[in-house]
């Protein structure tokens, strides 16, 4: 249109004014109203609703019959589902009250903790049915159930790679004990790729025994320092 | 043709041999009255008699020494979790059920209806959600309106507790075991090796488009050349009751509702389980007024609307 414009002038102004013609009808059609001669359906039959009327009340309030005799109903007793929603938490949360009484080894896996267990970690577990383990934590698995967490160690035993899952609220574990953290952290959850020959650590007991001989005092099986907190404050010493 | 019998007119004797045979012949209809028929039956039963092993009493007395003493109850399936035993340090998966309002709501008798049963319902439901004949029902027996309704059959009138009791959790005792049975999660249509447990068809050496079908329905001619009826195929499956049998209670708290059963419970989470004493254990050793009650009931307030 412009090119146009450009080349004949006078097109532009028929342009302008066939628009204008256009527009003209166009507000009349909206001034004038739909008169009753001319548009008989679009009259209301009934008057308009009142401010405030709500259909779907309206439909509710016919439900009931009017004419009928009304049925007496008797209110429900008090509600257990209400009372207690989640009864599952209240189960586990009593579990858990029993078998970790200090919170010590919930705070080790809360994710509010900034000094937490993560993957990479060097950690040992001490259990009650056995002599400790020890190994890198691969994996730490959280199910919907925080009674169900629990960590995944790799270690070498004479040049085999080891691998042990660890329920951490388990009453076979009697410590965990995070003997070394990753230099970095890690960026992966599982760190699967560790069990390539080329990303494999290797074995840890160096590193535990270590650790071990710099616990001043105690006795190798001391149950004082299995928490995490306590072996973070050690850490801190060093 | 053979020559045909009967009495027709012409066949009767003169009628000074036989007076009393009426002589005009009229055609009638037989009736349209239904005739009163006497019920001959074909066995041998009556007042002295044994009782037929086909009949409804048989099955009744059959059935009635594996009978629950008490009612069961109504819960709703909350999700699986883990109980350890601090002494022994065993991990036991154990699914968490919880009684919501569960409430007697009706009886069956044995003279009225064939069988002794207690009919329980739990939850709520709005009154406007319910058909004016079930409100009026309700109100009749003088219990509220209930979203699920099932029946426990029990042994005897003993077993029935009284209308509008609540049941609460301690109904169940901790070591006691019990039978869930729920409706299974629906599977939708599925093939026969999902359905049955099939092992399919190898992967390779030459199969051609037939990894997971069914294979052969039949033998051809030695069995009538036809698909014997039960025959095992792809179809809906789930979505139906099933029964896991002896599930020993491991918890149970009154005052949430809560009933922690051993292991898996068929359905979904916040599926309705029905709970019952298991009938292959013994009867656990209770008083029948156990963890049912009137107390909380709600029955006295009817009482004030009417």
């Amino acid at each position: 249109m412009s090119l146009s414009a450009s080349v004949r002038p006078l097109a532009c102004i028929k342009q302008a004014i066939r628009q204008c013609r256009i527009e003209r009808q166009q507000t009349r059609r909206y001034a004038v109203p739909a008169t009753e001669a001319e548009y008989p359906s679009l009259q209301t039959r009934y008057p308009p609703p009142t401010p405030g009327f709500r259909p779907s009340q309206a439909i509710k309030q016919n439900r009931f019959e009017t004419g009928l005799k009304k049925i007496p109903v008797v209110p429900p007793p008090r509600s257990t589902t209400k009372a207690c929603p989640d009864p599952i938490s209240i189960l586990t949360n009593k579990q858990i009250s029993v078998l970790d009484p200090t919170g010590a080894r919930t705070r080790l896996f809360s994710p509010a903790n900034p000094e937490r267990v993560q993957p990479g970690d060097i950690l040992v577990v001490r259990l009650r049915t056995g002599d400790p383990v020890s190994g890198t934590v691969l994996n730490i698995r959280q199910r919907h159930q925080p009674i169900d967490t629990a960590i995944l160690l790799r270690n070498q035993l004479t040049r085999v790679g080891v691998e042990v899952w660890f329920k951490v609220y388990s009453p076979n574990v009697e410590g965990i004990e995070v003997v070394q953290r990753a230099v970095k952290r890690a960026r992966r959850a599982k760190l699967y790729y560790m069990r390539q020959p080329r990303h494999d650590v290797g074995s840890v007991e160096g590193v535990v025994k270590q650790y071990l001989r710099q616990r001043s005092g105690g006795p190798l099986g001391s149950r004082e320092a299995n928490t995490g907190r306590k072996t973070g404050s050690k850490k801190g010493r060093k | 043709m053979p020559p045909r019998s009967g009495l027709t007119p012409f066949s009767l004797p003169p009628r000074f041999l036989c007076p009393s045979v009426p002589r005009s012949f009229t055609r009638t209809i037989r009736t349209i009255q239904p005739t009163p028929r006497t019920r001959t039956d074909r066995f041998n039963h009556g007042a002295g008699l044994p009782i037929l092993g086909a009949s409804k009493t048989a099955a009744f007395l059959r059935k009635e020494a594996m009978l629950p003493l008490r009612t069961g109850a109504l819960a709703i399936k909350k999700g699986m979790t883990a109980i350890y035993d601090p002494a022994t340090a065993k991990r036991t998966a154990c699914t968490v059920l919880q009684l919501d309002r569960c409430q007697v709501t009706g009886h069956k008798r044995r003279d009225a209806h064939g069988y002794w049963a207690v009919q329980i319902g739990c939850g709520t439901i709005e009154a406007r959600n319910v058909s004016r004949a079930e409100r009026g029902n309700s109100a009749a027996q003088g219990v509220p309106l209930k979203r699920h309704v099932a029946e426990f059959r029990v042994k005897d009138a003993a077993g029935l507790p009284e209308l509008g009791s609540i049941v609460t959790a301690d109904l169940f005792q901790e070591g006691q075991f019990v039978d869930a049975r729920a409706d299974s999660r629906g599977m939708g249509f599925a093939g026969g090796m999902k359905r049955w447990g099939w092992s399919g068809q190898p992967a390779s050496h030459g199969n051609s488009l037939s990894h997971r079908v069914m294979g052969s329905s039949g033998a051809s001619q030695g069995s009538g050349s036809r698909v014997h009826p039960g025959k095992r195929m792809a179809g809906r499956m789930g979505g139906e009751q099933q029964t896991v049998q002896c599930l020993k209670v491991l918890r149970v708290d009154k005052e949430n509702g809560i009933v922690v059963v051993h292991g898996a419970v068929p359905g979904p989470k916040k599926g309705i389980v029905k709970l019952q004493d298991a009938i292959k254990k013994p009867w656990p050793q209770v008083e029948l007024s156990v963890g049912v009650s009137k107390m909380g009931s709600t029955a006295e307030a009817l009482e004030s609307t009417i």
